[in-house]
């Protein structure tokens, strides 16, 4: 059965990134949020079993919603992908229970282990 | 502005740039072990008056320096004077500083990060650009009647080191050639 995946950024370009780096054998329903409001919209619409997000975002940023999904115990699995790769923001990630933490640009290879690591694949 | 990028090229633009800040950032975090909170670059067509108002300030020290390549142009940087002396002590100068010290802090400020913003635009580009050493500038002199942009494309950039005064822009100005050969780029990157 196809897993509900989503990809949270507000810039197009990242999300065609993300979407072009998803192996093709992966079976999944792909949902797009353009900020973080978005994202937590279709975490609650069932459409996010895995979310792909990223930190900078209008609305609601990658961290407000982290920390909604943490406060909640949504059992959603999240792969951030950030411009901000000091140590601080990985820290304050890591902390509020994303499951991977990725720098931009993304690599294809990267993301590909990253989801084989985590059992997705 | 709306002439010159489509929407879709300015939102990858912007893209480009977040990430190339968010690797200047990060190099510096990790000089100074401390956290820098990053803006949200902005992307503007400046003529030659609006340009100038950049330098009618007394609360930044400039720095410029040239870039040559596949694009050419210039890397200003903006660095807070308020906030000196704090990342200099993060940076392990002597306190206070005297101004040879200064001055070769502010150089190597700048250095590090329009360094690391003009490598990571370049590579994710696949341009080839080599940056100068920085030099100072001194605004109150008049030298911006030195600058030849008479309207530019500015990439702006702002770096704000969190609990400081300390604050930095790097703005990067592009020739028209070079505005050409970079839209290309951002097509070709669209297109892929």
């Amino acid at each position: 059965m196809a897993i509900p995946v989503t990809i949270a950024d507000d810039s197009l370009l990242s999300r065609k990134t993300v979407r072009k780096a998803l192996p093709p054998e992966w079976d999944i329903e792909l949902t797009e949020a353009c900020n973080g409001k978005e994202a937590l919209a279709a975490v609650a619409a069932g459409k996010a079993e895995v979310l792909f997000l990223d930190l900078t975002m209008p609305e609601l940023d990658g961290f407000g919603v982290l920390r909604q999904l943490h406060e909640h115990h949504a059992k959603t699995v999240v792969i951030v992908i950030s411009a901000d790769i000091q140590p601080e923001a990985r820290k304050l990630v890591e902390s509020l229970g994303a499951f991977r933490f990725l720098h931009k640009p993304l690599q294809p290879d990267q993301l590909r282990q990253t989801l084989a690591d985590l059992g997705l694949l | 502005m709306s002439m010159l990028l489509s929407e879709l090229q300015r939102d990858a633009l912007q893209e480009l740039m977040n990430i190339s800040m968010g690797q200047a950032a990060n190099a510096l975090a990790r000089l100074i072990d401390a956290k820098i909170t990053l803006s949200i670059p902005k992307i503007v067509v400046v003529d030659a008056s609006e340009f100038q108002q950049m330098f009618l300030t007394d609360q930044y020290w400039f720095t410029r320096q040239s870039f040559l390549g596949s694009v050419k142009g210039e890397a200003l940087t903006l660095l807070a004077r308020a906030g000196t002396e704090t990342i200099g002590g993060l940076m392990d100068y002597a306190l206070p500083l005297d101004d040879r010290s200064k001055e070769e802090l502010l150089l190597e400020l700048a250095n590090i990060l329009a360094g690391a913003c003009l490598n990571g635009f370049s590579t994710q580009l696949a341009l080839h650009t080599k940056l100068s050493m920085p030099t100072m500038f001194n605004a109150e002199l008049r030298q911006a009647d030195s600058f030849r942009w008479s309207s530019t494309l500015l990439l702006e950039v702002e770096f704000q080191l969190e609990g400081t005064a300390f604050d930095s822009r790097i703005v990067i100005c592009l020739e028209q050639l070079s505005i050409d050969v970079l839209i290309n780029k951002l097509n070709t990157l669209l297109e892929e």
